[in-house]
């Protein structure tokens, strides 16, 4: 029996400190897929601590056959779709503000390169706005598969979908940002033009 | 333009021979399509995770103990309103009673102690009724008909049983 399989069943019998050591394991990878879900820090925070709650709530009713990571990411796939379904959230969650409200990421300046640190930081702020674009079960799908290298199987049981259907989803998904990313390359290509010179 | 089969490629995070990469970045040249389904796949395989606030699991278990607090403040509630509303509808049926005592109390007596005898008679005779049916049934029924009976009224202690211990059952955590 290993570490973890433990913790589970001595929180099952009522114990929080084994609780405890499950929510540290967890949290940032809980955290990080509700963020990606919802796209604000607090939204992010406040999901992933309902998500811990929801699983000491019903500690009982998980199988220990099944990964205890796949179940809790379930919980909060399930409960951030749940609440993006409820009430649609502006995803947009940056550091800074400029005075057009465009929000854009202050690079560190302690970091070796700062231009590329910076460029590094604009995809990924891409990607994420982008997100907010799918459909939310797809947005699961998409985060499960990128961020945690969840096989297709391990998608369909965490969301409760067939394997085809996952599938499906994440071509779907894929299609959809890679036609965003396109919009977003002639957008910027757009506005670089008038500033470029003439004599090229 | 056709995508096949780079874009089944890109879309399935296909491992790649070296040939079939040398064929992909010829067809990336020219296609904008399959080149943004590249690059989208690569920032997303690129893509940071990111990490909660420092003290996430000490605000899980301030949440957590305001949460059994507020689970115990509902299941009192729930008691004194469950009690409250016994003692106003026992009240709500009892208060003719009541008054019909206060009215004249020796009426009621008599009429309490003729419903107690007709209760014990009435109990005395159906005993009697029992015993004798007793007495002759097992004439009548086969032995195959007892095990039947005996079976099914084991059969309903048992689901009684169980559905005792399945509603009684409470989930884990929130009530201790």
């Amino acid at each position: 029996m290993n570490e973890e399989t433990a913790w589970v069943i001595q929180a099952q019998q009522g114990s929080d400190e084994a609780f405890t050591k499950l929510v540290e394991t967890y949290q940032t990878p809980v955290y990080n897929l509700c963020f990606r879900m919802l796209g604000e820090p607090e939204l992010a925070e406040d999901a992933a601590q309902e998500t811990f709650l929801r699983a000491y709530q019903h500690l009982h009713r998980y199988d220990p056959k099944r990964s205890f990571a796949t179940w809790l990411l379930s919980i909060a796939a399930h409960y951030c779709i749940d609440r993006l379904r409820r009430r649609k959230f502006s995803m947009f969650s940056m550091d800074a503000e400029d005075d057009e409200g465009n929000t854009f990421e202050l690079p560190d300046p302690d970091s070796p390169d700062p231009e590329a640190e910076m460029v590094q930081g604009q995809t990924r702020d891409r990607i994420q706005s982008m997100l907010k674009d799918l459909d939310d079960t797809d947005r699961a799908a998409i985060i499960m598969r990128y961020w945690y290298d969840y096989s297709e199987a391990e998608i369909a049981e965490s969301l409760r979908l067939t394997v085809s259907a996952v599938k499906s989803r994440l071509h779907r998904a894929r299609k959809e940002l890679a036609g965003l990313w396109q919009e977003e390359e002639t957008r910027t290509e757009n506005e670089r033009r008038p500033y470029e010179s003439p004599a090229f | 333009m056709n995508h096949q089969p780079f874009e089944e490629w890109l879309l399935n995070d296909k491992n790649l021979t070296s040939t079939e990469k040398r064929e992909l970045d010829l067809h990336l040249r020219t296609c904008t399509h399959c080149t943004a389904l590249s690059a989208t796949g690569l920032a997303l395989r690129s893509a940071n995770v990111t990490v909660p606030a420092a003290g996430f699991s000490m605000r899980f278990q301030q949440r957590l103990a305001a949460q059994k607090i507020a689970e115990r403040r509902r299941k009192l509630w729930g008691m004194v309103v469950l009690v409250l509303g016994g003692i106003g509808l026992l009240g709500w049926f009892a208060t003719p009673i009541i008054y019909t005592f206060l009215a004249s109390p020796a009426e009621w007596i008599t009429v309490v102690i003729g419903y107690f005898l007709f209760i014990v008679t009435s109990l005395q005779a159906m005993t009697e009724v029992a015993s004798v049916l007793l007495r002759i049934a097992p004439d009548f029924i086969p032995p195959y008909m007892w095990m039947v009976l005996v079976s099914a009224l084991a059969g309903f202690g048992l689901l009684w049983i169980i559905s005792i211990w399945r509603f009684s059952r409470t989930p884990q955590g929130v009530s201790a």
